[in-house]
């Protein structure tokens, strides 16, 4: 496998009394999107600080890979998306995108151009010579986006990229996080939307009380804790259904049935045991949804050390 | 490059705002009011009428008063801008692409440009204002006003903007200066002594406050506009060269301590902490 564009090694970070992040270690690969989850103060924000450069962890070792470059961060080439969202409310929306890129080292007119293209892409072109305290919060979101990626940035660090967006522009946030990632990009995401996660992300990482509680590929991780979960519709007899191998919970309403299968079980087995009596109209086999884990382990955690 | 980049926009943003400009233009108005009340009233003429020449020491005076107000007003501006930029929590993002010294240092020269600005429009509308009153003549002004003035003003402003930078990373808002906030109003003392400085130019605490690098922009250049007065004692050289010494000395010492406390400061919300807190994070840092 190519090096990762982003390699986290054994980070902590202690703040007095509480340790924040506790030996956390992962990658971001080029051209993949990692979501990067967990509950409130979990060390979330405090991790992808140190990524940025912000702080500096107190132990373990950050690393990036881009090109023939290997060695410590580079904040040219990182893009960031704040969950605190920012900007200089009296200054107009050009003049602060253009200086938030060339603090990134891009030259003024190059710079300019740059962000007219992002601006047009969000219809915000006609905003451009206004001030940024005038935008509706939504527009503001936008160019909180566009702060992050006019500079094209290697390594992308999104934090809650669609609180506050309406469903259109979520779905056209969603759509240009793909092409960035297409394009080459690493793209680190934070977000508690878990419907978002499943959507976009390729891998997850999972932090609590600032470790790692799962980390993978998604498909596996909900192959690992999750049970399938079978929805038919049918005509016929119901009731052999709770004895078909397999069934660990089951409801029946009318012609649908759906049903958990026990951890472990085949998904394959179970529909080649249905019974001849029944006929089938519809069926789905599905994993649980992320939420579903996500409220699991990270619940479980929460009991343990309560 | 990139340090240009914030000098320059913290520059601009100074120049666009309206206190700027309003003070830019209300403080010398005030000034050339003053100096003519002062004057006429000296004189023992009835005040309004049109007075005899300007004494040729008051204008070194004035000169300091203004340059020393100009360095303070400028490191002021500092704080609010850090203090805003905090705030409005843009300062997360900024510090993802620069360090939190090359925003400092950005901000403390950027503003300082526009400081040096508003400075000389001081300068230049105090002359005309006051001038059209009365002669004013800038015969007082020696070769020692023109060589140590501007440097008493620039390290003078270094060291009160890195001090305010500083304060600013670590207050809540304007309005909860606390403890660390009276740190903000020690360069400010001597001024409080002005007259005082200005009739004993020579005496032993005023001496000694020339080479405490606070005092020192304010004591100097009062003292060095006051030798100018008929019959006063003269300001040794070997008392400008220690002074400006020392002056440099504090000012590297200051900002090193500053941008430490503005790197630690910056991220930490909440209340704003006591200088016994400071300390602690300080010393914490330094054993990571």
């Amino acid at each position: 496998m190519a090096q990762p564009v982003l390699e986290v090694d054994s980070i902590s970070k202690q703040f007095e009394s509480v340790r924040a992040v506790d030996k956390v270690s992962f990658e971001v690969q080029r051209g993949e999107i990692l979501g990067y989850l967990g509950p409130n103060g979990a060390g979330k924000t405090t991790s992808i600080r140190m990524i940025l450069g912000i702080f500096q962890p107190d132990a373990g070792e950050i690393r990036v890979h881009i090109g023939d470059y290997s060695g410590r961060l580079l904040m040219e080439r990182t893009g960031y998306l704040p969950e605190e969202r920012g900007l200089y409310a009296d200054a107009t929306v050009m003049d602060a995108l253009t200086y938030f890129a060339e603090l990134k080292g891009m030259r003024r007119d190059e710079a300019r151009t740059r962000v007219a293209k992002w601006l047009g892409r969000f219809d915000l072109l006609e905003w451009q010579g206004k001030k940024i305290e005038k935008l509706s919060k939504g527009m503001q979101q936008k160019v909180q986006f566009i702060a992050s990626v006019a500079h094209e940035p290697d390594l992308l660090v999104l934090d809650e990229p669609f609180s506050g967006l309406d469903p259109i522009h979520q779905d056209l946030l969603k759509d240009i996080i793909r092409e960035l990632r297409d394009a080459g990009a690493a793209v680190m995401l934070s977000a508690h939307q878990m419907n978002q996660v499943e959507e976009l992300c390729d891998r997850i990482f999972v932090i609590d009380h600032g470790r790692r509680v799962l980390y993978g590929n998604l498909d596996d991780i909900k192959a690992a804790h999750g049970e399938h979960i079978v929805r038919l519709r049918f005509d016929g007899a119901a009731e052999g259904l709770a004895a078909l191998p397999g069934v660990a919970e089951l409801s029946i309403q009318g012609d649908r049935a759906s049903m958990r299968l026990e951890r472990g079980a085949s998904p394959d087995a179970f529909v080649r045991s249905l019974p001849p009596t029944l006929t089938v109209r519809e069926i789905t086999v599905t994993r649980p949804p992320l939420h579903d884990i996500f409220v699991r382990t990270v619940g479980k955690e929460n009991d343990e050390t309560a | 490059m990139k340090l240009r980049s914030i000098i320059r926009w913290e520059f601009r943003r100074t120049l666009q705002s309206k206190q700027f400009i309003l003070i830019s233009i209300l403080i010398p108005v005030i000034m050339a009011i003053a100096i003519f009340a002062a004057s006429s009233s000296s004189g023992g003429r009835p005040s309004g009428t049109v007075s005899g020449p300007l004494p040729a020491y008051v204008v070194g005076l004035v000169l300091a008063v203004i340059l020393f107000f100009g360095a303070f007003l400028s490191g002021v501006m500092t704080l609010y801008s850090v203090v805003k930029e905090k705030q409005s929590r843009v300062v997360e993002l900024v510090l993802s692409s620069v360090s939190a010294r090359e925003m400092m240092a950005g901000k403390v020269i950027g503003l300082g440009i526009a400081g040096l600005i508003q400075v000389v429009a001081w300068i230049v509308i105090t002359y005309f204002v006051a001038g059209h009153f009365m002669p004013v003549s800038l015969a007082g002004l020696t070769f020692v006003h023109w060589i140590t003035y501007p440097i008493y003003f620039a390290l003078g402003y270094l060291l009160i903007a890195s001090i305010y930078a500083a304060l600013g990373a670590v207050m809540k808002d304007v309005q909860s200066g606390g403890a660390s906030g009276i740190v903000g109003l020690i360069p400010y003392l001597p001024i409080m002594f002005a007259a005082f400085i200005v009739e004993h130019p020579n005496h032993v605490l005023v001496r000694i406050a020339s080479f405490v690098p606070p005092f020192t922009p304010s004591v100097m250049m009062l003292r060095i506009g006051a030798a100018q007065i008929e019959g006063a004692p003269q300001v040794a050289a070997w008392e400008i060269g220690l002074s400006i010494v020392c002056l440099a000395l504090g000012v590297w010492l200051t900002m090193r301590f500053a941008a430490r406390v503005f790197e630690i400061g910056l991220l930490m919300y909440g209340k704003t902490p006591t200088p016994r807190e400071l300390w602690k994070w300080m010393r914490a840092r330094r054993a990571s």
